[in-house]
């Protein structure tokens, strides 16, 4: 794990609204293949985090490396380029609720990345197979389970080739018994290797699969480490706090 | 009685030649304000301040000043101190498709507003343009929901058109209205013209429902 490069790093990511720090200097790395898992209180800054790595919410300060280059978002280009390799997973899925499931993973394909109908079709159906869901192919977000379309939302991001992931929250929004289905295709993309961040509050799967959990509260990241000290060794006193309660109301396996 | 009949017999082929003026003259009001109303709402919703600004001007505008001083105001004022030679018909088109446009941009404004933000920021975090994302994600949805809307100004638009008789456009209440003063026939006359009103109205906003039903997203519940 060592000597494996960095893909991401983040420097001094700050965002205020008015007078209110939602964020304060915020920095994390990545390495090819890692697994960081954000914990912390809802309202902490997890989302804003991960929607600031890729401009989705335009920071105040601080500033974004892929691949040892660092990322201008002004430049709008450069910024349409990045983004298309960075996959983004929502909590509330936002599928495109106008067009099916194929036609969801299709249109950024042709659209964006202007492959042709034909080419665009192909991965797509390769995507959702993948994840499961070849036989669902023509149906609209609305006749879609929540877990389906969470499924979808991940084979829309993984066809544009993402080199990093961020999932927000990816099971918040989903029935328990649909919670499984979801974190199947997550621990997949892990065995394969994807680079990823996420935020969860399944510290059950956060301990088991990360590589490091990440506590942020008020905007800080008040301390990183390996999951096992930070579940039951933590520095500091506020997560160990945040750690028990959590383990204590969602159990520590999956 | 008889009489009545024979003069509204006559004069039948006469306003049906008038109705389809009005026919062209309020679909080609409404595909002119279609298209400046969709501009006018984007610029709203995701323009600059002095952009949002412009266009709070030009709504203010076109929805406060009577439609009679406006078409006016454009045929014999603007047009001819700007040296431009329309026709009344071509004027009345315009005019009618300007106002229109504010009051449309309203309805897609409203439409694209209830959309939730994720749409805009899946298409975004995709790498989409935010021009792609409006034209490929955000429209799409938006002007489905706004069928019912834009049905409602359709049959305000087909009435407004009466008005351009002022101009001298020879649409079908300019003509009732000439058949009428000549041979005094004022009620079978002007009853049938608004009898036409009604059909058109009918058929206008039942072929909007049909496609709004044809546009319908399926999974979404009534």
């Amino acid at each position: 794990m060592a000597n494996r490069k960095t893909i991401l790093r983040i420097e001094d990511m700050t965002k205020r609204y008015g007078s209110k720090t939602v964020l304060k200097d915020a920095s994390l790395s990545l390495k090819e293949g890692e697994l960081k898992i954000l914990i912390g209180p809802s309202g902490g800054g997890k989302s804003t985090l991960l929607q600031c790595v890729n401009f989705l919410v335009k920071p105040d300060k601080g500033r974004v490396w892929l691949d040892g280059e660092e990322i201008i978002h002004s430049r709008k280009k450069e910024l349409y380029a990045y983004r298309q390799k960075v996959g983004m997973i929502f909590q509330d899925f936002n599928l495109f609720d106008h067009l099916t499931a194929l036609e969801n993973v299709q249109i950024a394909l042709m659209k964006v990345k202007k492959k042709t109908r034909e080419d665009a079709r192909r991965r797509a159906v390769n995507e959702l197979e993948r994840v499961g869901l070849g036989d669902h192919i023509k149906k609209y977000p609305a006749q879609l389970s929540g877990g389906q379309k969470q499924r979808v939302s991940i084979a829309r991001a993984l066809a544009m080739d993402p080199k990093v992931m961020l999932l927000d929250e990816p099971t918040s929004a989903l029935d328990p018994e649909l919670i499984s289905e979801v974190l199947d295709v997550i621990i997949n993309l892990r065995v394969n290797g994807m680079t990823m961040i996420m935020s969860t509050h399944q510290i059950g799967f956060a301990s088991e699969l990360a590589d490091e959990l990440v506590f942020l509260e008020d905007g800080n990241i008040l301390e990183a480490g390996p999951p096992m000290k930070m579940l039951s060794d933590a520095d500091c006193a506020r997560t160990r706090e945040f750690c028990s309660k959590i383990t204590e109301l969602y159990g520590n396996s999956f | 009685m008889i009489e009545s009949l024979t003069v509204l017999y006559g004069a039948l082929p006469y306003l049906l030649r008038g109705t389809l003026v009005t026919i062209v003259l309020v679909a080609g009001a409404m595909c002119l304000g279609l298209v400046v109303g969709i501009n006018l709402a984007v610029g709203q919703v995701y323009g600059k301040r002095w952009l949002r600004n412009l266009i709070g001007i030009y709504i203010w505008f076109f929805r406060g000043v009577p439609l009679l001083v406006l078409l006016f105001l454009f045929y014999f004022g603007l047009f001819s101190l700007l040296g431009i030679n329309l026709s009344a018909f071509t004027v009345a088109i315009i005019v009618l498709g300007l106002i229109t446009a504010a009051y449309q941009s309203q309805i897609f404004r409203g439409a694209i507003l209830s959309l939730p933000e994720g749409q805009l920021k899946a298409a975004r975090a995709l790498g989409m343009s935010d021009r792609k994302a409006i034209v490929l994600i955000i429209l799409p949805q938006a002007l489905r929901l706004s069928i019912p809307g834009w049905s409602n100004e359709y049959s305000i638009v087909l009435k407004d058109s009466a008005v351009a008789y002022a101009l001298g456009v020879t649409e079908m209440m300019a003509r009732a209205h000439f058949v009428a003063s000549r041979t005094y026939e004022h009620l079978p006359l002007y009853f049938s013209a608004g009898l036409i009103f009604l059909i058109l109205t009918y058929l206008g906003t039942k072929g909007l429902r049909v496609l709004e039903e044809k546009l319908r997203i399926p999974g979404y519940s009534r």
